[in-house]
């Protein structure tokens, strides 16, 4: 028979075991990736392997109104026939990793403009992939008043 | 909704042959992260953004922009490129529901 009070006891195990669950199944979606991990994944080196370059310019704003978007512009004096791609990465982002563009020689030079979310006040940074292996980075600090990764 | 998907290019209607140009682009889509939540209901609203632009340049492959949910939305994407012939220029992008448009434009090139 079920009374009141064993009801509610099992209501609320349910509830709890509910809770735990979606806590289980939304965590991975919300954990946050270092900017480490995501140069690993994406380019394979970590930061330490990356050299910083004057020759990749990165314009963005030094402080954006609205994390939602933010423009950005990137162009390198690199000749266009030794470049595989250009990487742009947002450090505190919950995912680092925002674009990758693969170039060829028909893009004459390396430029490229987009407009990107920002979660936090964080480096933007460019780094361009070498066809010999090696890769160059340049990044500009945008303050961020009101985060738009939702 | 019935709009995401569509997209506006912008290139120089007349460029010189070796001029380098820019291509313009942005694409109606609403770049759902998978992390926000509907505020209405409280549930969480699935992921849904562009994962690729390809610009093709008379079927040759000029570049290939990999996006991401970082991206805003309503993405806004420009290149460079260098013109060496007349042509059609054809973008192609994708999402990750499956979504699949494309968007061709002519360029001509003298001298």
């Amino acid at each position: 028979m079920t009374t009141r009070r064993s009801f509610l006891k099992a209501a609320g195990i349910a509830a709890a075991g509910f809770m735990l669950g979606a806590g289980a199944i939304f965590n991975p979606a919300h954990a946050k990736i270092s900017l480490e991990e995501a140069l690993k994944k994406h380019l394979g080196v970590g930061l330490s392997a990356i050299k910083e370059s004057n020759e990749i310019k990165v314009k963005a704003p030094s402080i954006a109104e609205s994390g939602a978007n933010v423009p950005i512009q990137v162009s390198a004096s690199v000749p266009i026939e030794k470049v595989e791609a250009l990487y742009i990465f947002v450090d505190k982002n919950p995912n680092p990793y925002i674009a990758h563009v693969e170039f060829s020689p028909a893009n004459g030079e390396v430029f490229f403009a987009t407009r990107i979310k920002m979660g936090a006040t964080s480096p933007v940074r460019a780094i361009l992939k070498l066809k010999d292996g090696s890769y160059l980075m340049a990044y500009k600090e945008v303050k961020v008043t009101v985060g738009g990764c939702g | 909704m019935a709009s995401i998907g569509r997209a506006i290019v912008r290139v120089p209607r007349k460029v010189k042959k070796g001029q380098v140009f820019k291509v313009q682009l942005v694409i109606i889509h609403p770049m759902e992260t998978g992390l926000r939540k509907d505020p209405k209901t409280g549930k969480k609203i699935p992921a849904h953004y562009i994962t690729h632009v390809k610009v093709y340049l008379n079927n040759n492959l000029v570049t290939k922009i990999n996006s991401s949910p970082g991206i805003s939305k309503n993405p806004y994407f420009a290149i460079k490129m260098k013109a060496m012939e007349s042509g059609t220029l054809k973008i192609v992008y994708e999402d990750n529901k499956g979504g699949k448009w494309e968007k061709a434009v002519n360029i001509s090139v003298e001298g």
